[in-house]
């Protein structure tokens, strides 16, 4: 499977939702897509097109453009072709499908962007804390307006 | 995990202090018996914001600290990291300074797995075992400490070559060294398999099978174990590599035993993909001084762009995702570690199990939890 026959699956499925698909090099294809449609993509990747690894998912935060991205990386085991798709979703109310049903190593990624950039999942199985302290939820250490410690945090250790 | 305990259970917390791992996780588990009916993993003990901190540093002052992420693996995850924005600021690297670096690489893997090893031997009461790699570790040591001048954390790459070249001697004292770990090698199989313990506490015991592995996005040598020859090095080459002649090992049954037999001929694959690269090596600069970034000042800015790197790291798959902003700090750095899926894929493996297997299972996962932690 090569990444241009890959893409055009997609384009051809997904023709509403994708946007600014193309092919970044032999084994590299980027995308963004709707929010709404996330499942369903990974869904058909990981049934149609071989893609059942996913290698990370993360987000940016951009608060200049009132935005935050959350940003997927689908590999595959069988073939070298990398996939990222970008969702922008806004930054005062970020909420994205979980894609946990499909991929099951997405739990931990996503509990890590909820605590540290407050991204909502829905249906997630178990969405709280990972790697931080309980009293920091809603503080969102990686976002970029994020004060540092003790400013945004002292008040929990009163 | 549900905290109330039906009339025959017990909830047993492991660690953080517990010595199962590297760094300080808990594992909590709920018995009956001795069978493990539920484990649940808590991180975040060691948790370092490594990511938040490279985004307060410039690309140069971020070399350091991707070193700490994991000690045992400083060099590859140099490698991610400064692979990442040599892509993304299109800078060339030298093949003389490649070959160095592949060769920094290997000699990382074969003392992570040496440690790794040791540290399993002494989750199966195989106390000398320790003793034995830790020797022989401390050779590899001195390989990588004669190139880069430290043993642990080297901060010896940068953008577009390496700090300096391949000393006097390191040749003929890396074939003498090599010698001496081929027979080595040799004689842990021969003690392995020939221990009664060892067959009856590994063969048979943790088996992940290929589809079950594939789903929970295991990689490195717990996935390559189960069959499924899945390698960065040949799946998208960095470096070298696709120059190179060397084999993905794997092996079939995704026991303990196989894992540590996946390590075991990783090691002598390592130490040929060495020997290659002394004997193919060309000559040249280490470095482009006339290049783009030729003169990489400590604020070196780098082009607006993301850029998504893997190697392969001793323990799988490595990761970097470096979003730039044309200035001279990463705008968001986001490392996809190894031990992060292999960890998480730690409860499902032990359970079912005996309390007795849980310290052997995990240790044979070789993950290290400060990486997890970063």
């Amino acid at each position: 499977m090569d990444a241009k026959s890959i893409i055009d699956s997609l384009v051809n499925k997904f023709q509403d939702s994708l946007t600014d698909a193309k092919v970044d090099s032999d084994i590299r294809i980027s995308a963004y897509l709707e929010p709404e449609k996330i499942k369903d993509v990974c869904q058909y990747l990981k049934d149609e097109l071989a893609f059942d690894h996913l290698s990370s998912e993360t987000a940016i935060d951009y608060p200049k453009k009132d935005e935050i991205v959350v940003v997927y990386h689908i590999a595959s085991y069988d073939h070298p072709v990398l996939l990222t798709i970008k969702v922008k979703l806004p930054r005062d109310a970020p909420e994205i499908e979980s894609i946990v049903p499909v991929y099951w190593n997405a739990n931990w990624y996503e509990r890590e962007i909820y605590e540290l950039f407050g991204v909502k999942f829905n249906n997630h199985p178990d969405l709280r804390q990972l790697v931080l302290p309980e009293e920091l939820l809603g503080d969102w250490p990686l976002r970029k307006d994020y004060e540092g410690f003790p400013n945004t945090t002292a008040r929990n250790l009163v | 995990m549900d905290e109330n305990v039906g009339p025959s259970e017990m909830i047993v917390h492991l660690g953080p202090q517990h010595p199962m791992q590297p760094g300080p996780f808990r594992l909590n588990l709920r018995l009956r018996g001795e069978t493990v009916v539920d484990a649940e993993i808590e991180l975040g003990f060691i948790h370092k914001g490594i990511e938040k901190i490279l985004e307060s540093k410039t690309y140069l002052q971020g070399i350091p600290i991707v070193d700490r992420i994991c000690y045992l693996t400083a060099m590859t995850n140099e490698e991610a990291y400064v692979g990442a924005v040599e892509k993304l600021a299109d800078i060339e690297v030298p093949e003389r300074s490649q070959y160095i670096r592949v060769i920094l690489e290997e000699l990382s893997r074969l003392q992570s797995h040496l440690l790794g090893m040791g540290e399993f031997g002494e989750f199966i009461g195989f106390v000398s075992m320790f003793m034995y790699t830790i020797k022989e570790r401390e050779d590899i040591l001195t390989l990588m400490d004669m190139v880069t001048g430290a043993r642990v954390t080297h901060t010896f790459l940068k953008y577009g070559g390496v700090r300096g070249d391949l000393p006097e001697g390191f040749r003929e004292k890396s074939a003498t060294i090599f010698a001496g770990l081929k027979e080595q090698i040799a004689e842990y199989r021969r003690l392995f398999n020939g221990d009664e313990i060892y067959k009856q506490r590994c063969f048979g015991v943790g088996t992940l099978e290929a589809k079950t592995a594939r789903d929970l996005g295991v990689s490195g040598p717990a996935l390559r174990a189960t069959g499924v020859a899945f390698d960065i090095r040949k799946d998208e080459p960095y470096l070298v590599y696709k120059d190179l002649d060397f084999k993905v090992c794997t092996a079939t049954d995704g026991d303990i035993a196989a894992r540590i037999e996946v390590r075991l001929d990783e090691m002598l694959e390592a130490m040929y993909i060495i020997e290659q690269c002394l004997d193919q090596m060309p000559s040249g600069p280490l470095f482009y001084e006339d290049s783009l970034y030729g003169v990489r000042t400590p604020t070196m800015r780098v082009p607006e762009g993301d850029v998504f790197h893997r190697v392969e790291d001793p323990r799988g798959e490595m990761g970097f995702y470096v979003v730039s902003d044309g200035s001279d700090k990463p705008h968001r750095v986001k490392i996809r570690g190894p031990v992060y899926p292999t960890m998480q894929a730690l409860p499902p493996l032990i359970k079912g199990t005996t309390v007795a297997d849980v310290a052997a299972i995990a240790g044979s996962m070789d993950g290290c939890t400060s990486e997890a932690d970063r």
